[in-house]
């Protein structure tokens, strides 16, 4: 359960102040599938990390399953980006380095999960995005839609509730963009919280609410007056 | 996270940049060379002096005659000086510079009359034939005894009893033949050793050059030092015209002087380990700034400020340290070549090992906490956002 109200956030751009957050308030429920839609430059991406729990918002409360955001610690935080959240970048933010199954692998390093429990969930995440071959590659020798799959993967590793995508097809090809989005309704299935940002009305019509964001502010919200 | 987790990962980091992993680990490497080296020279350079102070007696005490007064010590008060408790013998010598020939062959020589106590209070060893005897001193025999390096340069063989040498116009027989000295300090290769009464008629002199007195233990050398000191001023009625030298106050004074030795070359050379610590926190810091977006995606995924700092910890530290353990290996292959080329054992010992590992290790810790902590304190955003 995720709970906005009135967030703030703003940036020093130089000289000028840019609101890149001007007063949201949200709720967005569990296992709600939520597009944030908007153009570039509207707030979308500093609301995702700040629900991501990447940022910290200037002015105005957010609750996480509840608790209010700035009652938890940094070591809390740190231990709900790894559980709780799986992220899903634009520009898939794999570590260039290390294999498809080394990425994969990272969250659970850090929950010191012992070995044969890392190794089980790393190959059913793989698995899960069609790519248990492709697991000794590094992201240098995978396709753009396979590197985003391999980030799912890390995102999926740890069985977190909620999914944050922020333009996870930004970068992809028409067709590699589907599968992303398969994948992504796949796992709404499953019963996971999804945010989904784009700037895309087609893949944000997969989705089923939409949030339209312009100018730091909820324009739209398709739930609005009817569910809530 | 687990430990050895975050010891794979900074090695597989440090992996990846093998060249400048090996460039920072230099500075650490040229530093405990130069540390490790120093103490390890100094130490054995002590032990080869000490040894050599040792092996004349550390019970020995040498009277040395300065100024032109005569003296007028004879054997006699010699036997005196005896009587004290704390002294076990006491041998006057005589020593000059004379011609010496056999066959053809005449070279300069040191001479040394000397008395049969002279082989009990030096310890002097015998390798053919016999020492100088009471009997020669009191006869005024036309006796010898010869080091090594005067048999085979005189007679061209170590099996020289019997044989005739002339000093100065007199013929002597060669009873003995010393044994070879393993020492620099008084060494006996390049002496000839013949009875005190006939070096004083020989050399119309009746005076010492010096005399060897021995305690009668090493914890008496003192009490005996003292006891000689009384004697001479009795019979001298002077205290500048002698001194005497106390070996193992030499010892004592040798091992001092080294010690500081030790500590300020060591010292200096710590300065070097300094300067690579520095070298690691540079390397360390670009690190940081490189690895940037990396840290802000291992925060997105869950790591928390402490595997951060560890991590990067351990990276300066597995360097420090592999710098400590290779140039540990660079000095044993180095003290081995110059204990072979200088003739004088030299070894890493358990110390300078443990010395050099333990503050590699400190400077990877002292100087890689800056730059861990710069990379763990990274906001995850900020760090997610570096271009």
């Amino acid at each position: 359960m995720i709970e906005l109200l009135n967030i703030r956030k703003t940036y020093q751009m130089g000289e000028t102040e840019v609101h890149a957050l001007d007063g949201v308030t949200a709720t967005i429920g569990d296992g709600e599938f939520v597009a944030v839609i908007g153009p570039s430059g509207s707030g979308k991406s500093t609301l995702m990390n700040i629900i991501g729990c990447l940022d910290l918002a200037d002015e105005g409360e957010y609750r996480l399953n509840g608790r209010l955001i700035d009652d938890y610690t940094e070591r809390q935080l740190s231990e709900i980006r790894n559980r709780e959240i799986g992220f899903i970048f634009q520009q898939f933010n794999l570590l260039p380095r290390l294999t498809a199954y080394q990425n994969v692998e990272l969250p659970l390093i850090y929950q010191g999960l012992p070995m044969a429990e890392r190794k089980k969930r790393v190959m059913e995440s793989l698995e899960k995005v069609g790519l248990a071959n492709r697991m000794h590659h590094r992201p240098n020798e995978l396709s753009g839609g396979q590197q985003q799959r391999v980030a799912i993967a890390r995102a999926l590793s740890t069985h977190p509730t909620l999914i944050l995508a922020d333009e996870p097809t930004g970068n992809l090809d028409s067709h590699s963009g589907r599968e992303i989005m398969n994948i992504l309704k796949e796992l709404h299935k499953e019963g996971r919280s999804i945010v989904l940002i784009t700037h895309d009305h087609d893949i944000a019509s997969m989705a089923s609410r939409q949030l339209t964001i312009r100018d730091g502010r909820i324009e739209h919200d398709s739930a609005a007056g009817g569910a809530s | 996270m687990k430990f050895s987790q975050a010891v794979k990962m900074a090695l597989f980091a440090l992996q990846g940049n093998k060249l400048r992993s090996f460039l920072t680990m230099l500075g650490i490497i040229i530093g405990v060379v130069a540390v490790t080296l120093l103490i390890s020279v100094v130490q054995g350079a002590t032990g080869k002096i000490t040894g050599e102070i040792e092996s004349l007696g550390s019970n020995l005490l040498q009277v040395s005659f300065s100024g032109t007064k005569a003296t007028h010590l004879t054997l006699d008060d010699l036997e005196i000086l005896e009587q004290e408790d704390t002294i076990y013998g006491a041998a006057g010598v005589m020593t000059r510079t004379a011609k010496i020939r056999a066959g053809s062959i005449e070279d300069n020589y040191k001479v040394e009359g000397v008395t049969r106590k002279y082989q009990d209070i030096t310890g002097q060893a015998i390798k053919q034939g016999r020492f100088i005897c009471d009997i020669d001193v009191e006869a005024h025999t036309y006796n010898a005894v010869v080091g090594i390096d005067v048999a085979t340069d005189l007679f061209g063989t170590e099996n020289c009893i019997g044989n005739t040498l002339d000093i100065g116009g007199f013929d002597f027989t060669v009873v003995g033949l010393l044994e070879k000295s393993d020492t620099m300090l008084a060494n006996k290769d390049s002496t000839v050793l013949i009875p005190l009464t006939t070096a004083q008629r020989l050399f119309k002199n009746t005076e010492f050059d010096a005399i060897y007195i021995s305690a009668t233990a090493p914890d008496t050398v003192d009490a005996a030092e003292e006891a000689t000191d009384d004697f001479l001023i009795r019979e001298l009625g002077d205290d500048d015209s002698y001194f005497i030298i106390n070996q193992s106050a030499i010892i004592d004074v040798t091992n001092e002087v080294m010690s500081v030795m030790t500590i300020l070359l060591s010292g200096i050379a710590a300065i070097s380990l300094v300067v690579g610590g520095i070298g690691i926190m540079n390397i360390m810091l670009v690190s940081v700034t490189e690895r940037t977006r990396e840290i802000g995606i291992r925060k997105a995924v869950g790591a928390q400020r402490s595997d951060i700092l560890i991590q990067f910890l351990i990276e300066a530290v597995v360097l420090s340290v592999a710098g400590g353990v290779i140039g540990l290996g660079i000095s044993y292959i180095g003290l081995q070549v110059l204990s072979t080329a200088m003739d004088i054992p030299m070894s890493l010992s358990l110390g300078t090992v443990a010395l050099a590992l333990g503050f590699s290790a400190f400077v990877g810790v002292v100087f890689g906490i800056y730059p861990a902590n710069k990379a763990a304190s990274l906001k995850p955003i900020d760090a997610l956002r570096y271009e």
